[in-house]
């Protein structure tokens, strides 16, 4: 599903986030990707979700070799891939429902047919009661499970979090890794970064540790 | 029919922000309409002086008039130089009392005509020429009035033909007017969809981020600043066609003064079309720049 091949990734300035990393994702697995701040983590999620485009190497997500895709194939990519973002990206001029409807409406779906997918991913996050709220109404925790609505909403094949249990306390922590199991459950591959060793544990999911832009040996 | 509803939901989308903002939306169109009326209106002023040219201008003529004392001798002599010359398409002799009847019958001065001891008007001729070409007619004039016994040589084409000139030389201005303007319309709607996009800088990038692809992003912006241009052409044609209006009921209490009809002759319905669409593309052309120009800072999303 997901395929690095001796992936570096160097930024403008020259901070090399990435060197030689090659690592295979199946269909439906659940990996968790552990590291410092710091170890390159958030760049191997960006590359795998086509936010990003590596300096050196191959990825290959959904059979599609992203380095060698255009502009706009690149964005068709990302519409087939849910992406939890760290700094959550919400938009906070309009309402819950908005927020999760905006991957729909970039894809030009009907009316009726948003207005049903946004509920049903609220609905698996529970938030469907607050579908009206303005993301500066909501808790901490209820901004990420948000996000994750939005992740969720165009039923991609690949779920993306970048921290997702960053700056939770560990109830809702454990409880926002249950809600990625049940999506592993259904088949979906996940693949998410964190430094919860605990929660990690607790999912028992492969882990691919990076260090320095590495992958441990 | 993905396509039409993502068209229909950018134009909505456009239509939404021009209405979220009233007043700073009808400042706008307002201030573009004002940059596009004004070669509306250069070119309604054009149209109507070209009307009242082409009901001035005649066949154009020269009029040759013979000294006081010339005899019928000098007046076959003259008729025949005159005829000789290839420019020449009739030559119509007046005599002198011909002339004098034709003057006491269309004015009112026969008394004072009357109370004169002789005839004061001389002989002449009125030659139609061929060509309006004012150097020709000059080579023909000069050489008329060199004839013994020719008084004066008096063209009347030479009045027409500067207007002719200076009718052409406004369609120049006109044109060198309409084309800085419609620069100026599409950088002003440029810059009020830049300003537009830098505000919703954030959405424009979570867009991306969830698949938006640039046209996506360009599209509504792309209505945004099409409907502005129409808008605001639309609103210009109205704006000129009421300032031509009254211009016209102006004139038209100057007209009973001069023998022509002077009237304000508006631009025809397709030519009014043509300036709102005009209009509208000046404006897609401005949004086009300025999401361009911004996306480009956005660059790969991050």
């Amino acid at each position: 599903m997901i395929q690095f091949s001796s992936v570096a990734k160097r930024y403008e300035g020259g901070l090399e986030a990435l060197r030689g990393v090659s690592v295979e994702i199946g269909a439906g697995e659940m990996v968790a990707v552990t590291g410092h701040s710091g170890a390159g983590k958030s760049t191997l999620l960006k590359l795998a979700a086509g936010l990003e485009r590596a300096t050196g190497g191959t990825v290959v997500v959904h059979g599609q070799n992203v380095g060698a895709l255009g502009e706009t194939a690149l964005a068709m990519l990302r519409r087939r891939i849910g992406f939890v973002f760290q700094d959550h990206k919400l938009l906070f001029d309009r309402s819950a429902f908005d927020n999760v409807a905006l991957p729909l409406r970039v894809s030009g779906l009907a009316g009726d047919e948003i207005g049903r997918r946004v509920r049903a991913a609220l609905d698996k996050v529970g938030l469907l009661a607050r579908e009206r709220a303005m993301p500066v109404a909501l808790s901490g925790g209820e901004q990420q499970r948000l996000c994750i609505a939005r992740a969720i909403v165009n039923r991609p094949s690949i779920l993306i979090a970048d921290e997702p249990t960053g700056n939770l306390d560990a109830d809702y922590a454990k409880a926002i890794l249950e809600l990625f199991q049940s999506f592993h459950r259904v088949g979906v591959t996940v693949l998410l970064s964190t430094h919860d060793e605990a929660g990690i544990e607790r999912l028992g999911c492969r882990r691919v540790a990076l260090v320095s832009g590495a992958i441990a040996p | 029919m993905t396509w039409l509803r993502l068209h229909r939901h950018a134009l909505a989308d456009a239509l939404r922000r021009l209405a979220s903002q009233p007043l700073a939306s009808a400042f706008s169109i307002l201030v573009l309409a004002v940059a596009i009326s004004l070669p509306v209106l250069a070119a309604v002023a054009l149209q109507s002086a070209g009307t009242v040219a082409a009901s001035l201008e005649t066949e154009p003529h020269v009029n040759v008039f013979l000294a006081l004392d010339a005899t019928d001798d000098d007046v076959r002599r003259i008729a025949e130089a005159l005829r000789s010359n290839p420019e020449a398409v009739s030559v119509k002799f007046i005599s002198r009392a011909q002339a004098l009847e034709e003057l006491k019958a269309t004015t009112h001065l026969a008394e004072i005509l009357d109370s004169l001891d002789g005839n004061p008007l001389p002989h002449a001729f009125t030659v139609r020429v061929r060509t309006t070409d004012i150097a020709k007619l000059n080579e023909a004039r000069d050489a008329w009035s060199k004839l013994p016994k020719v008084d004066q040589v008096a063209a009347d084409f030479e009045w027409s033909e500067r207007l002719a000139q200076w009718i052409r030389f406004g369609d120049t201005l006109l044109a060198t007017i309409a084309l800085v303007l419609s620069a100026a319309v599409a950088f002003i709607v440029g810059h009020l969809i830049r300003l537009q996009v830098v505000s919703q800088r954030e959405e424009i990038e979570v867009s991306q981020l969830v698949g938006a692809t640039a046209s996506d992003v360009r599209r509504p912006f792309l209505y945004h600043g099409l409907t502005q241009g129409a808008l605001a052409g639309a609103v210009a044609i109205g704006g000129a066609a009421a300032v031509a209006a009254w211009l016209g009921s102006q004139l038209r209490a100057l007209t009973p003064t001069y023998a022509a009809e002077w009237k304000m002759v508006f631009l025809s319905l397709p030519a009014c079309l043509a300036v709102v669409a005009i209009a509208a593309a000046l404006g897609l052309a401005g949004a086009w720049w300025a999401v361009g120009r911004e996306l480009r800072r956005f660059g790969q999303a991050p």
